[in-house]
């Protein structure tokens, strides 16, 4: 029932997506990245002359500015793109008017969702190359990049972030809201997790929160593969991000269940 | 009175997956139409889907410019009077769209009626009789979005009726209602037309309703006009046949050879059917020859046992059309 | 004209009242500008200001949370009133457009109570924030308050008629989404939020040239930091005057152009 699900619901999306791709969403979430790396080259070049504090080194682990805003628009961008497309598969399923009949049916929850992580990571991984690929010219300098490191930083944080969506989704479904929950995770994600600037420049309290965001911990990673830094720790980060994934992805799944029951009752309620 | 004198409209669209080489189109979605709605009175306008029915309110509300032609509400061209016609007219749709689902039944009368530029101290006690027309009393005050179906539709009613118009422009108005609700809405209708002198534009795909309702119809098919007049007039354009149906004790052979010889006199046709110890006779004629029927069977002492006449109606006469036109 | 109030303030009302319709709303209007102008700030962190360019000399770690307050206060204006544009745009689905057009209101009047909505829902908390934050944690003194309030005054109507305008676009136009991210982020880059449109290469200051924003962000700033002749401030202001009448007849044009055209198309019905 597993692989059935999960063949069907990636096929489903896999077939809506090349028939009716929102360019405009694609187009979007490209200048998006290049707006941020943008944003980032002209602070570094046109304001501040390329000088760098030394406090960044030491915190980030490398001098390399540009390509440390890249990878973290990035990255940022995956996490965003599967996160938000997962956790609101079911919320979309109910404005759609497809969720009665999918609920009809025994699926697998679990293939369920995984189908969509893997459809949405297919199509994100895409848009996110082609963004790095754009954002190249800005100073992107992938010169210690390790492909073995990479892989297996990119598949733990993928899990990672699909706990993370499940319990977005949780929280998604009981609200009935897309909005508020997600672009509040997305912001504070964006502030704590290291994306544009090394989390030590923040006071302890949102270092503290922000460990519970798997992103962080995702971008030590994907950037020590990608540039060489050798200040991150890296085995044990892989096995937090797995760790994390997992408990997430429980308790998400969990919540999922209750909170259906909840939701259908609202509905015909 | 509105008045539509030879009105077309085409829409051009342009289509293609290349931007720079987009192919235009042209549909005509209304063609030389002429028709008008006097006040007091209620027009029907009939028609399959994409006959033109919405289009045609739409340019009649102002929102839609015809393509040519002219459209006239109490003299006044629709264009060059665009914002007098506004305050005059007003349209009613079926469905849930078009209210806010997040203000209460209230706040979007309130709403709708400042768009209107009504002052409070005439708003407020319009709302008040709206409400109570609609039967939204106990939920006037309740977010839309609690609202079943009818109730949005309802709320929809009132909406239309909030500018108190000359011309209601009905697009569908019971659509998605119960019988009762419904009944109430047309005899409502029929009392806005009656008794408020307002004159009344109204599209639907249920027939009873207006046949029940509207002093006379147009039917169009394709943009253009089919057909006009009243339901009865329909009936009889499309049908030009009366069914007369009896049953009878057993007729001899020689009553029916008299039978047949009967019809042929009359140039009608007789088809008699023997059924559970009965016949039945099945009369249709051209003409109506009820009184002669009538004498005939009297005279020959016909122990009649159920006896009809079966006129065409107009939900027979639009089906028999679409026949047609298939 | 009381009519128009009249309209203006419905307007208001039912915006309010539609997109109001529970508390998590307030985490759009107050936690995200916060978190927004917190990761503005940090993103400062990682440079040296001894190498910031010598036309910008009165950026350094005293002056720099009022100079990224600067930006971002004004920004948040800015920002309220696209998104009030794009809201708006929502009616268009909801068949609620159709029918404000179906009535006689003065469209001018509706986008008004729109735009006057966002502005006085949404960015009032924000605003007392910031300036709660400069007031508490800055050492920056303004040389000319009075001045200061008049150009604060005057960003506030250009961002009315900024949103007017784009409340205007945004009707019209059937990928509003779109639009909405052309005209939003770009606006954070180029309008000198973070970084001085005088540093910019010719091109990027073509761009902010078309925001109104660069001009209320460099008015303040001028005004905050820089000591500043009469006329220089004069000539300041009347750009700033200059840019909302032209917005303004902008948005008349495209409201009346607009709905003749969907008049015409039939478009106003389609999404």
């Amino acid at each position: 029932m597993f692989w059935k699900s999960l063949k069907a619901t990636f096929l489903r999306n896999f077939i809506s997506q090349i028939r009716a791709y929102p360019m405009s969403f694609f187009v979007g979430n490209l200048l998006t990245a290049l707006y941020s790396v943008l944003s980032a080259w002209f602070l570094y070049h046109l304001l501040f002359n390329g000088k760098l504090d030394d406090s960044f080194s030491k915190l980030a682990g490398t001098g390399d500015y540009m390509s440390y805003v890249i990878i973290g628009s990035a990255v940022y961008a995956l996490a965003v793109r599967t996160c938000l497309n997962v956790s609101r598969s079911l919320v979309t399923e109910l404005r759609e008017g497809t969720l009665e009949s999918l609920m009809l049916t025994p699926f697998s929850r679990y293939g369920y969702f995984t189908g969509n992580m893997f459809q949405q990571t297919v199509t994100s991984l895409c848009e996110v190359l082609l963004a790095l690929l754009i954002c190249t010219p800005f100073g992107f300098s992938p010169e210690a990049f390790q492909p073995l490191q990479f892989i297996i930083a990119l598949g733990a944080s993928l899990f990672a972030f699909f706990g993370m969506s499940m319990m977005l989704g949780a929280l998604m479904l009981y609200t009935r809201d897309t909005y508020i929950s997600q672009n509040t995770l997305f912001i504070f994600m964006y502030l704590v997790s290291g994306v544009l600037f090394p989390q030590g420049y923040l006071p302890d309290v949102f270092v503290k929160i922000g460990s519970l965001i798997p992103l962080g911990t995702s971008l030590e990673v994907i950037r020590a593969s990608i540039l060489g830094i050798t200040n991150t720790v890296f085995t044990e980060s892989i096995v937090y991000l797995i760790a994390i994934g997992a408990v997430y992805s429980t308790i998400g799944f969990i919540s999922m269940r209750r909170i259906e029951e909840i939701a259908l009752e609202k509905i015909f309620g | 009175m509105i008045q539509l004198k030879n009105v077309s409209k085409i829409y051009t669209t342009k289509t293609g997956k290349n931007p720079f080489k987009r192919v235009k189109s042209e549909k005509l979605a209304v063609d030389g139409l002429n028709m008008q709605v006097e006040k007091g009175k209620i027009v029907g306008l009939l028609g399959v889907n994409g006959a033109g029915k919405t289009t045609t309110i739409k340019m009649i509300s102002t929102l839609l410019e015809a393509s040519s032609g002219t459209i006239t509400i109490d003299d006044k061209d629709v264009i060059d009077n665009r914002m007098d016609i506004k305050r005059n007219v007003n349209m009613i749709t079926g469905g849930e769209r078009m209210i806010y689902w997040r203000l209460t039944g209230r706040e979007n009368l309130n709403y709708f009626g400042q768009l209107y530029g009504l002052d409070l101290n005439v708003l407020k006690p319009r709302i008040e009789s709206l409400v109570k027309l609609v039967g939204l009393e106990d939920s006037i005050d309740i977010p839309v979005e609690r609202y079943s179906k009818g109730m949005k539709q309802r709320l929809q009613i009132a909406r239309g009726m909030i500018n108190d118009p000359d011309y209601l422009l009905l697009d569908e108005p019971t659509l998605g209602l119960d019988a009762p609700i419904a009944k109430d809405i047309r005899a409502y209708i029929r009392k806005l037309a009656d008794e408020q002198n307002k004159g009344i534009l109204l599209t639907s795909h249920y027939i009873p309703e207006v046949e029940a309702l509207c002093d006379y119809i147009y039917v169009l098919h394709n943009g253009k006009l089919l057909y006009e007049g009243t339901s009865k007039m329909l009936a009889t354009q499309v049908f030009d046949t009366k069914k007369y149906i009896f049953e009878t004790s057993e007729l001899s052979e020689t009553k029916m050879k008299a039978m047949y010889a009967f019809s042929d006199a009359l140039g009608a046709s007789v088809c008699i059917t023997k059924e559970e110890g009965l016949h039945k006779v099945n009369f249709e004629s051209g003409a109506d020859c009820h009184k002669e029927l009538m004498n005939y069977i009297h005279q020959n002492r016909f122990l009649i046992h159920n006896f009809r006449v079966e006129e065409a109606d107009l939900e027979a006469s639009i089906i028999e059309l679409s026949r047609r036109l298939s | 004209m009381k009519a128009f109030f009249n309209l203006v303030q419905a307007e208001m009302i039912k915006q309010y009242k539609n997109y109001f319709h529970n508390k998590f709303i307030y985490f759009s209007l107050f936690l995200w500008p916060i978190l927004s102008f917190v990761n503005g700030y940090y993103q400062f962190k990682p440079f040296d200001f001894s190498g910031v360019s010598k036309s910008i000399s009165y950026l350094n770690d005293d002056t720099l949370l009022s100079y990224v307050l600067i930006g971002y206060m004004a920004m948040i204006f800015f920002r309220t009133l696209v998104q009030s544009a794009w809201h708006f745009s929502f009616e268009r689905t909801a068949g609620t457009l159709e029918l404000v057009y179906l009535s006689p209101a003065n469209r001018v009047a509706i986008v008004f109570g729109n735009c006057l909505s966002a502005l006085l829902g949404s960015v009032w908390l924000f605003v007392v924030f910031l300036v709660g934050i400069q007031l508490t944690f800055s050492n920056v003194q303004i040389e000319n308050p009075v001045l200061f309030i008049m150009a604060s005054i005057l960003m506030v109507i250009m961002s009315v008629n900024w949103g007017m305008l784009l409340n205007g676009l945004f009707i019209f136009t059937r990928d509003s989404a779109f639009l909405f991210t052309i005209l939003e982020e770009p606006m954070e880059i180029f309008s000198g939020v973070k970084v001085p449109v005088v540093l910019m290469p010719f091109w990027a200051q073509a761009v902010a040239a078309a925001f109104p924003l660069t001009y209320a962000i460099k008015a303040l700033r001028m005004l905050m930091f820089e000591t500043v002749s009469n006329s220089e401030v004069l000539r300041m202001f009347g750009i700033m005057l200059l840019i909302c009448i032209t917005m303004f007849l902008m948005t008349l044009f495209i409201l009346r152009v607009g709905e003749a055209r969907n008049r015409k198309t039939g478009n106003m019905a389609l999404f």
